[in-house]
């Protein structure tokens, strides 16, 4: 039996031996603003106090808290006002997502609490082992300053207060954000966050093999246990299985083969987690292994094993721009600058990982609940996929804690619907961040060549741009990334002769999808340091180079589009005069900056 | 010893999806009490759209951004929105938004109008109250307009569908009106380099962006910071180790992401070129905020210390070895001299 205070209030229940403090505050007080961003200790979104202390509730055993005073972020508020530090947050904008907040809101309340005089390095340092993947932070030590001129006495809290008076406009103005304050107190509930009544847990068992044959499996053990409600393979699928955004190439629990490392192979429906992940390992899944592909120009070559029947060459997309002649305007270049460029897989690292509860409805509806960023597209897939008329599917947006593109392409959301289906109970799946990590898609990896062609004052005449990327086991958002890598390639600037080819192949990596920037992200790196090369190898500084090169009003992009209207000229001298730019070329003056130099001057 | 370098980088980018049609819609209702309900199908993803769209909807209506409400993302109670991605979202929504308040201020407008004889057009509305500009003593609360409008047997609502166009690329030359808006964009990079270490340092990021026009200041700020930091983590430190299809970074002990003790002096520069095909004007700023920041801080690593790094992530060990390949070459030229 635990005994201990939470919030000021007296708990005695009984915890069971496996849960951590967080799991008891959870999921026997449902105190569900305490997140679990990834179990580990590393994001700080399970940050609460245990007796005065700022902790990781996912590191400590709930037992460890017997007779403890814990305070969590829904007792930060004191008799119905909120902490300085919540009222700081709203007022700074502070949020975004929303997810690592109550963690954030608890380790900045401690930071400041404990020293209201701090330094801004050493409030830095307080939010140190908390992660944000929206806020880029600087609102957040906006809040902490704010807080911090509260807490000392020297700034009223009423500057905290939302003015009532209407501004001239709603359109330009700074209203406060509407959800910051369920964010900031916890009240928001995420996907993991929602219960339902005689709901089942499900767990899925995962392919270790990059590429393999599945000769068997068998569910028989897993079946057989009690507790367990449903063992699913590709066998439950009633439709056509297969989603993905441009292509319909992934199917929701593997058919014949594994592709990739981490592939739904089964999944288990449980009365618990824990039912569900001892059942997992009682299914027997036999595998044959196939040779795997990890390289996107191997797995083009000559003879490479095939990956899907229906793509021979594992060529996923094929995009071309043929604009003017570039054989020609090369050969009459005075310069020609050349580069090779890389840029790695990225996980999206959302702080919320992938969730989601699906249930009927009485009037046979299946309704999904799930932090999607494209409930249109995954209710059209699923109809498919469960062979249902389309609105008896109805998909449900929960709070997003971080999408950036991640949570485009499906997850859960076909796993969950099956399992409801199959048992008719309500099921809920929560990945873990190891799972976030290995199955959701990817930032694609690309390997670009660029040939730019110039005059010798500095003129581009033509450009050339060879992209090869990386779609790993399925398409995904990959063939659109294609597209927009193609489009945006060469950058914003007039170039009367443009060669592209932006090609995407299959291999048995994780699969790449849609990303903040989409293709984009990658292609501004090449460009733009290329372009930097450029002005180098002609003697220019680089904004000058860009000012003569640049689309102007009226100019055709590379694609032949007319733009009316170019504001990137008044964006270069935009940043320029914030900046303080001062005129140089590229590698003329390395090493002429220190920072002792500069702090001498400073002080001279 | 630690060196310092600045280096710029240019953006652009297409606002909502690519070389297609783009479409979204939205219903709206002025309500009992002068509040106002608003359902469109897609939202919040943290950048902060529903505010924008309570905002654009209070404007719309003549009522204040906490009277709205608006409707869950749920595809069997919201009209189609599509997807929240592709720097759409203000777009798209905000625009279906702005035309289903419209249309819905027209039912109520034309109630109002035979009520007091004036001509529909020369009725406004702003935070809660509505009046006929010739008449503005007879101005009402918009609580008051509503109980009028549904007295006369009207329920004022509305719908609106918004259409972005785009056509796809011609499969051999690619030639397309890709996007109907683009944005553009400059960031600037300061950086110190510490020389023993290879450790980056951004000091100072300074990022200029077209966004049409501006909804929500702070807003912009924040979507523009957190871009900036998500390229200052794709330019210095994150990667997704694969070995054999088999992550060797599967958590983020593993997965170094930028905290807290990373993060540079961040100055936005808002410039506003206004959108002439979409009734709000605005555009965009999610994605394009992030484009320029990775080549913008590679760019002042060469400008500090003569280095090109030219495989992402620019890691304290691929600098290091950058700058001892730079050492080497340097000295095998002197020795032939």
């Amino acid at each position: 039996m635990l005994e201990l205070t939470v919030n000021g209030k007296q708990v005695r229940k009984p915890a069971k031996t496996h849960m951590r403090l967080l799991d008891f505050l959870r999921e026997e007080l449902y105190l569900t603003g305490t997140k679990e961003g990834c179990g580990e200790g590393e994001c700080g979104t399970c940050s609460v106090r245990v007796n005065g202390e700022l902790i990781k509730s996912c590191l400590m055993p709930a037992v460890k808290a017997q007779g403890a005073d814990v305070v969590t972020i829904e007792g930060l508020a004191k008799d119905g006002k909120l902490h300085p530090v919540q009222q700081a947050f709203i007022h700074a904008g502070a949020s975004q997502c929303g997810f690592c907040i109550p963690g954030m809101v608890m380790a900045a309340a401690d930071t400041l609490e404990k020293n209201p005089h701090a330094s801004p390095e050493e409030l830095r340092e307080g939010i140190s082992g908390n992660i944000c993947r929206c806020t880029g932070y600087r609102k957040i030590f906006e809040a902490m300053d704010l807080a911090a001129e509260i807490m000392t006495g020297r700034c009223d809290s009423a500057t905290l207060d939302i003015p009532q008076e209407a501004p001239p406009s709603y359109i330009g103005t700074s209203v406060p954000r509407v959800d910051a304050k369920s964010k900031v107190t916890g009240a928001l509930k995420y996907a993991a966050d929602m219960t339902l009544p005689n709901m089942l847990h499900v767990k899925v068992l995962r392919s270790p093999f990059a590429h393999a044959r599945i000769k068997s499996i068998d569910t028989s053990l897993a079946e057989a246990m009690e507790g367990v409600e449903a063992v699913l393979t590709y066998k439950d699928v009633p439709g056509e299985d297969g989603f993905g955004v441009f292509v319909l190439d992934q199917p929701s629990f593997a058919r014949e083969k594994v592709r990739f490392v981490g592939e739904t192979v089964a999944a288990v429906a449980a009365e618990t987690e824990i039912i569900a992940r001892e059942a997992l390992a009682k299914i027997k899944v036999e595998y044959e292994p196939l040779p795997a592909l990890f390289d996107p120009e191997e797995a083009m070559a000559e003879g490479a094993p095939v990956l899907h029947n229906d793509y021979p060459k594992n060529l996923s997309r094929h995009v071309k721009i043929r604009k003017g002649d570039v054989a020609e305007a090369m050969a009459r270049a005075e310069i020609i600058v050349e580069g090779v460029y890389g840029t790695q897989v990225i996980e999206h690292a959302y702080l919320e990982p992938e969730a989601g509860i699906a249930y009927l409805e009485p009037d046979d509806t299946l309704t999904i609940v799930s932090p999607s960023q494209n409930i249109t597209h995954h209710r059209h897939d699923l109809a498919k996929i469960l062979n249902r008329p389309i609105n008896k599917i109805r998909c449900i947006m929960s709070p997003v804690g971080g999408g950036f593109g991640g949570k485009e392409d499906q997850t859960v959301q076909p796993i969950i619907a099956l399992a409801v289906l199959k048992t008719g109970r309500p099921a809920k799946y929560v990945f873990t961040r190891e799972e976030s990590f290995i199955v959701s898609a990817k930032r694609h990896p690309f390997r670009i060549r660029y040939r730019t062609g110039m005059t010798k004052d500095g003129r581009i005449i033509a450009s050339e741009c060879r992209i090869i990327a990386d779609t790993g086991a399925y398409a995904q958002s990959g063939p659109g990334v294609m597209v927009k890598a193609a489009v945006l390639s060469n950058g914003p600037y007039q170039i009367d002769n443009v060669w592209v080819d932006s090609i995407s192949a299959y291999t048995n990596n994780t699969p790449s999808g849609a990303m903040r920037g989409f293709g984009a992200t990658q292609m501004h790196f090449a460009t733009e340091t290329q372009m930097d090369r450029c002005a180098e190898r002609v003697g220019m500084d680089p904004l000058a180079f860009r000012r003569l090169n640049c689309l102007r009003d009226g100019d055709e992009t590379h694609t032949g589009q007319a733009l009316p209207s170019v504001s990137l000229l008044r964006t270069i001298e935009g940043a320029a005069k914030a900046a303080g730019w001062e005129e140089h070329v590229p590698g003329s003056r390395h090493g002429r900056t220190t920072a002792a130099d500069r702090v001498e001057v400073k002080g001279s | 010893m630690k060196k310092r370098g600045v280096g710029v980088a240019c953006n652009w980018y297409g606002i909502a999806r690519t070389a297609t049609i783009d479409r979204a819609g939205a219903w709206a209702e002025l309500d009992d009490g002068g509040t106002g309900k608003v359902a469109v199908g897609v939202t919040e993803i943290g950048e902060g759209i529903l505010t924008v769209l309570c905002q654009i909807a209070a404007e719309e209506l003549g009522i204040r951004p906490e009277d709205i409400t608006l409707s869950d993302n749920d595809t069997a109670r919201a009209p189609e929105a599509a997807h929240a991605g592709a720097t759409r979202q203000t777009y798209m929504c905000g625009n279906a938004v702005a035309l289903a308040c419209r249309d819905a201020r027209k039912r109520l407008d034309k109630v109002l109008a035979a009520h007091w004889e004036v001509e529909a057009d020369e009725i406004e509305a702003r935070a809660g109250r509505i009046w006929p500009r010739s008449k503005p003593e007879q101005a009402m609360s918009m609580a008051e307009a509503v109980h009028l409008c549904k007295s006369r047997g009207v329920v004022p609502v509305g719908s609106g569908s918004f259409t972005a166009h785009g056509t796809p690329l011609d499969p051999d030359t690619g030639r397309a009106d890709v996007w109907q808006t683009y944005v553009f964009g400059t960031q600037i990079a300061e950086v110190e380099v510490d020389t023993g270490t290879g450790e980056v340092q951004v000091l100072k990021l300074t990022a200029a962006h077209d966004l049409g026009r501006t909804i929500n200041p702070q807003g912009v700020e924040g979507q523009i910071e957190g871009g900036v930091v998500m390229g200052l983590g794709y330019a210095l430190m994150e990667e997704f180790v694969l070995d054999q299809g088999v992550t060797r970074t599967p958590g983020f002990s593993k997965y170094i992401l930028p905290t807290s003790l990373d993060i540079p002096e961040i100055e936005s520069v808002i410039i506003e070129d206004p959108d002439p095909n979409s009734p709000l004007h605005a555009k965009g700023i999610g994605e394009p905020s992030m484009l320029a920041t990775a080549p913008a801080i590679i760019n002042a690593i060469y400008d500090a210390v003569g280095v090109r790094i030219t495989q992402l992530p620019a890691s304290p060990e691929r600098v290091l070895e950058a700058l001892r390949e730079k050492e080497a070459r340097e000295r095998a030229a002197a020795a032939e001299r």
